[in-house]
């Protein structure tokens, strides 16, 4: 379980997060929405601990995430960011091996290579392994970089939970793909002891996939449950200033917003 | 970076320009004297005192007289190496305390390689003389030494009495040219050890009156120092006065074009051999630039 | 699927390894004074029990040549192994060991030497060269490192570094210029051929400084080698796999300048040669910075000896700087390899 209580971030005189407090359960794919400039971004590198709140708490299971050092926190919790530029010339899969440097020292063993093998057929990436990652397109680096960053959490760990953190991941990637990767996503996240946390702008896909939704308007959270507790019309009105059609699929339950 | 690019240049010059100078191997006998010389000026008196026999490596700027060029030469004296002049198997090293890099001596002292420095130094007609006997003491040619003091002592007397008919005291400018674009290298002042001064001193007895104060060589910044000091006459040496080809140019240089030097056309090429340390011609080089400094106007 | 790599790898450290000892041997033979292997065998027994060599030339063998010849490997995998590390820093190919200061500030001190030691006709032996010239770059790559920490964050970003580094080595250079111009002109000289680098004041004792601190760099390099690889994704990516990237950093800064400085002082300033060694083994194997790491070490020694050969033998028995060789040297290979293989930044 992933719990934030109370934080606030600011950067010189603005307030980027004013008092946040959310829980994330193992088992389910949490999806952050929200307008831009809301804060989201800044609230998932809180949850990552790529830096540290101006105040407020962010727990790992029982542990504040302060108390990790670098390296246990990286065995645990894995964090998809921006298309990645690399300068210089590499293999595709000695980039995906770079997933597994959390767990070795030295050289990486059988079972890191395993993992490796195992995560780009997930991804569907294994035929570029060979490829120097600079010459890809980018939608191939993209899924390079989601076997990669899924590499380092594939494994599950003793008695502890393994987080996935995803910031706006579906940027490069054709409609195929999306909806592809955020299937793999959602079996990723419903073992029972994996949180994923993930910002999507696409509240259609935010609406398909995610278990639990959280909204996040202009630093602080306008609303947090399930799907049709969240995207309410006044919610969607307040937050993004959106009035769209909602059809529900009475088969299956899906709900569609259609924006004019 | 832009130094580097100058020391390149200076480098590749050097090579381009003195080929044949490298790479070869030099007489001295077998089981006599090989001697390595690294100074510009013992190895012209070398020379004058007859002593080149056993002279089997010089260093780069010794180029006076022109048959040294066919020693082997060593490196520029500020960038030699042990092993180098090792290679050419000295049984004495010659210099006068300007060898670089500094390490350079130790490993030679270190190896136990003789070294000698002459004590006397050539900052004055004196000090020549000194210089003279004391090399002519070492290289067993007294006689020769003798000779050529009392001929500069004859030159020089007769020189300065040349000097006496004339009445006028020009106002005379040494400049060297050339060093960086619009930088005079005035050489100027008296008296002293510094570079330089021996070209004060010939300019003041050859009748001629120093136009620019001060010591040693000073580096202008800026041309306006040459217009107020307004030299009645300007000696420009070979490097500068070659490069601008011609006497027409010299005078259109900023700085030397505002002074009387350039409106009367008395602008004269001079040899810096001659002009910046004192050597046995010394005597005839003050008697010549005697005749320069005074002669009417072209 | 890496094991063929794993392989080829191998078998290029193995030729690279084979090239340094090969030049090794050439560099000890041949110079101004070519040796027969008979001498050369005499004199190294001669030194290893002690004794001094019995002819001149065996101890011209001894005490320049050998010496000499090892301080090439050592400061060549010194400026090897700096560029790669700053490379890797600065995520950019266009980096050199001197981008922080470490090079200028040693120029500054050298200089300084030449022009304050003659003035104040102050002789401390022949260790206030190298000491001078070290402090100096200590202190300008400190600089660097503390200015570059201003700003929101406390931490230095790298582009921040990089600007820094660049004024520092403009206030060095142009220190070094002015010191240049007030000097006479035997310590200009010097100055400029300091400038220009120079192996020539090799001795057993500078050897063991400077192997100290190369084999000391070189190990600690080698440790890091794997945080720089994920350094490579960015500095945000690079602590999400668990790097501590203030430290690393910080590390990594470090050894450089203990490497680069201490060679540096000792031998004058030589560049390209942390330029151009990791590019030609990224061009022949990628970006693996523990491959690159050792490579650098090995091609970074072999460059320098050819160098140093080239700068003994060309002109012999004078000497040219063995900062041109390298220029000269270096270039073409780099170009002749961009050529050959696409590479693609």
């Amino acid at each position: 379980m992933l719990t934030a209580t109370g934080l606030v971030y600011r950067v010189g005189r603005r307030t980027i997060l004013d008092g946040v407090s959310a829980a994330f359960e193992p088992g389910q794919l949490h999806l952050i929405i929200g307008p831009n400039g809301a804060g989201k971004s800044t609230f998932v590198k809180l949850l990552a601990r790529l830096t540290a709140p101006d105040a407020g708490r962010v727990q790992y299971g029982d542990m504040d995430a302060q108390a990790f050092s670098h390296r246990e926190l990286a065995l645990r919790r894995a964090v998809l960011s921006q298309a990645v530029e690399v300068a210089f010339p590499i293999p595709a899969r000695e980039l995906v091996m770079m997933g597994r440097y959390p767990h070795f020292t030295g050289r990486p063993s059988a079972a890191d290579e395993a993992v490796c093998d195992e995560v780009m057929a997930f991804f569907d990436v294994t035929s570029l392994g060979g490829q120097s990652y600079a010459t890809l397109s980018g939608g191939e680096k993209q899924r390079v970089n989601f076997a990669r960053v899924l590499a380092q959490v594939w494994r599950p760990l003793d008695g502890t939970s393994r987080y996935l953190f995803l910031d706006e991941p579906l940027t490069f990637l054709d409609i195929r793909h999306q909806l592809g990767f955020m299937k793999k996503v959602q079996s990723f996240a419903h073992h029972p002891d994996v949180v994923v946390v993930g910002v999507v702008h696409d509240l259609n896909l935010a609406a398909r996939f995610a278990d639990r939704l959280v909204l996040v308007d202009d630093g602080h959270i306008a609303a947090a449950g399930r799907r049709d507790d969240v995207l309410t019309p006044a919610h969607l009105l307040k937050a993004f200033q959106v009035q769209p059609v909602m059809i529900r699929n009475p088969d299956d339950g899906g709900l569609h917003l259609i924006f004019e | 970076m832009k130094r580097n690019i100058a020391a390149i240049i200076i480098c590749a010059a050097g090579l381009v320009s003195a080929c044949g100078r490298f790479g070869k191997t030099t007489g001295g006998t077998a089981d006599t004297e090989r001697m390595v010389v690294i100074s510009q000026q013992y190895n012209e008196l070398i020379y004058a005192l007859g002593a080149q026999a056993h002279l089997v490596g010089v260093d780069y700027s010794s180029t006076y007289p022109p048959e040294i060029k066919s020693v082997t030469t060593v490196g520029y004296h500020r960038a030699l190496s042990a092993e180098g002049i090792l290679s050419l198997k000295p049984t004495i090293v010659i210099h006068d305390n300007n060898i670089g890099p500094e390490q350079v001596m130790r490993q030679l002292a270190e190896l136990k390689i003789p070294m000698k420095t002459f004590t006397a130094k050539d900052d004055s007609l004196d000090g020549l003389k000194a210089l003279l006997r004391e090399m002519g003491a070492y290289f067993h040619k007294e006689q020769r030494a003798d000779e050529l003091c009392a001929a500069l002592d004859r030159d020089m007397a007769a020189a300065l009495e040349q000097v006496k008919q004339y009445t006028t005291h020009p106002r005379v400018a040494v400049i060297h040219y050339g060093r960086a674009s619009n930088v005079y290298l005035v050489i100027a002042g008296k008296g002293g050890t510094g570079d330089g001064a021996a070209a004060s001193q010939m300019v003041e007895w050859a009748g001629g009156e120093q136009a620019i104060q001060g010591s040693g060589m000073q580096r202008l910044a800026s041309p306006e120092i040459i217009a107020q000091a307004n030299p009645d006459i300007i000696l420009m040496t070979e490097f500068g006065y070659d490069r601008l080809g011609s006497i027409e140019q010299a005078r259109t240089l900023p700085g030397v074009a505002q002074t009387n030097a350039a409106r009367t056309g008395r602008i004269y090429r001079v040899s810096e051999h001659e002009l910046t340390y004192f050597n046995p011609d010394t005597g005839r080089s003050v008697e010549q630039l005697a005749a320069l400094i005074h002669q009417s106007q072209p | 699927m890496s094991e063929p790599r794993d392989r080829a790898r191998g078998w290029i450290l193995l030729t690279l390894f084979a090239a340094m000892v090969l030049v090794a041997i050439a560099s000890i033979r041949f110079g101004a004074i070519d040796f027969s292997l008979r001498q050369m065998f005499e004199a190294t027994i001669a030194l290893l029990s002690g004794r001094e060599p019995a002819t001149l030339d065996g101890r011209i063998f001894a005490q320049l040549r050998l010496p000499r010849a090892v301080m090439c490997l050592l400061v060549g995998a010194c400026l090897g192994v700096g560029g790669t590390l700053m490379q890797a820093l600065f995520r950019n190919p266009i980096v050199e060991p001197g981008l922080v200061g470490t090079s200028s500030g040693a120029a500054l001190g050298s200089a300084l030497y030449f022009v304050l030691g003659s003035v104040l006709k102050f002789n401390a032996g022949p260790w206030a060269l190298p000491v001078a010239a070290c402090i100096g770059g200590v202190v300008a790559t400190y600089l660097v490192f503390a200015l570059s920490r201003a700003g929101e964050t406390g931490r230095s970003s790298i582009v921040m570094l990089l600007l820094t580094g660049l004024a520092i080595n403009a206030l060095c250079l142009s220190g070094v210029g002015f010191l240049s111009y007030i000097a006479r002109d035997p310590q200009a000289r010097s100055i400029i051929f300091w400038n220009l680098g120079t192996m020539s004041g090799a001795d057993w004792t500078s050897v063991a400084i400077v192997g100290a601190a190369t084999l000391g760099g070189l190990a600690l390099a080698l440790r890091y080698a794997k945080p720089l690889n994920a350094l490579m994704l960015g500095e945000e990516e690079a602590m999400y796999l668990g790097v501590n990237v203030a430290r690393l950093k910080w590390a990594v800064l470090t050894i450089n300048v203990a490497m680069v400085a201490v060679a540096t002082a000792f031998t004058g300033v030589i560049g390209f040669v942390g330029l151009i060694v990791p590019h030609i083994l990224r061009i022949i194997h990628g970006a693996d910075n523990r491959y690159l790491i050792a490579g650098s070490a090995l091609l970074g020694a072999t460059l320098l000896s050819v160098a140093d050969l080239v700068a003994r033998v060309s002109l012999r028995p004078a000497e040219l700087p063995i900062g041109i060789v390298t220029s000269i040297v270096g270039v073409p290979v780099f170009l002749w390899l961009l050529r050959k293989r696409q590479y693609v930044f």
